[in-house]
């Protein structure tokens, strides 16, 4: 279950956005690249960079998040954090993390925090229950005029 | 160089720190404007209210 395929069936139905955040391993921090670490990482997560320094301005940031853009194929759009964090502190993002935001505005799904509460197959359960849900009924109905 | 142990710990702290203010089911999600990765289309979180469910995806390269 990966989330180009989650975002390949859902799209139509629900906005998805991807959100750049500050570097989680980053050549210059807690660099997991050298030794054993590094080939134990590439064979779990192939994409994932292990070279990359932390971005110090927002023009290598986006320069960064192209790159990451192009290598994951998520397929839906990107959009970079500012350097203060202020959307991955408010989300409590970092290093990765997934959430669901119904058509009123209000968190539907909040996942674990990443790596290992990081769960594409548990946002795909959240898209499918709140899709059927009375709410998104009514909305559909609001927008439709049926 | 700081090693492992010094930045699991402030990645900890950092968590800890922000974890407690994050949205959890039932709560507004935090509205937010963001430029894509040309720094020139803007996206608002509250502009989808009423109009479609948003997934939010968030994550780095390493």
């Amino acid at each position: 279950m990966s989330l180009h395929d989650i975002y390949e069936q859902y799209h139509e139905q629900v906005q998805f956005l991807t959100i750049y955040i500050r570097e989680a391993h980053p050549k210059d921090g807690w660099w997991l690249g050298g030794g054993i670490m590094g080939k134990m990482l590439k064979k779990g997560v192939p994409k994932a960079a292990t070279d990359i320094n932390d971005p110090k301005t927002m023009e290598e940031r986006r320069t960064v998040a192209k790159q990451c853009e192009q290598i994951l194929q998520y397929g839906m759009g990107t959009y970079v954090d500012e350097m203060d964090d202020a959307v991955s502190k408010a989300y409590a993002a970092k290093p990765t993390r997934l959430y669901l935001v119904g058509l009123d505005g209000r968190v539907v799904y909040a996942g674990g925090l990443g790596p290992y509460g990081f769960s594409p197959a548990a946002l795909k359960k959240a898209i499918q229950e709140y899709l059927i849900s009375p709410e998104v009924e009514r909305g559909l109905e609001l927008m439709t005029g049926d | 160089m700081p090693n492992t142990f010094h930045f699991m710990k402030k990645d900890r702290a950092w968590q800890k720190k922000y974890e407690a203010s994050a949205p959890k089911p039932g709560d507004m999600a935090p509205d937010f404007e963001l430029y894509d990765i040309n720094g020139e289309k803007l996206v608002r979180l509250s502009d989808f209210r009423g109009r479609k469910p948003v997934a939010l995806v968030f994550g780095s390269f390493t």
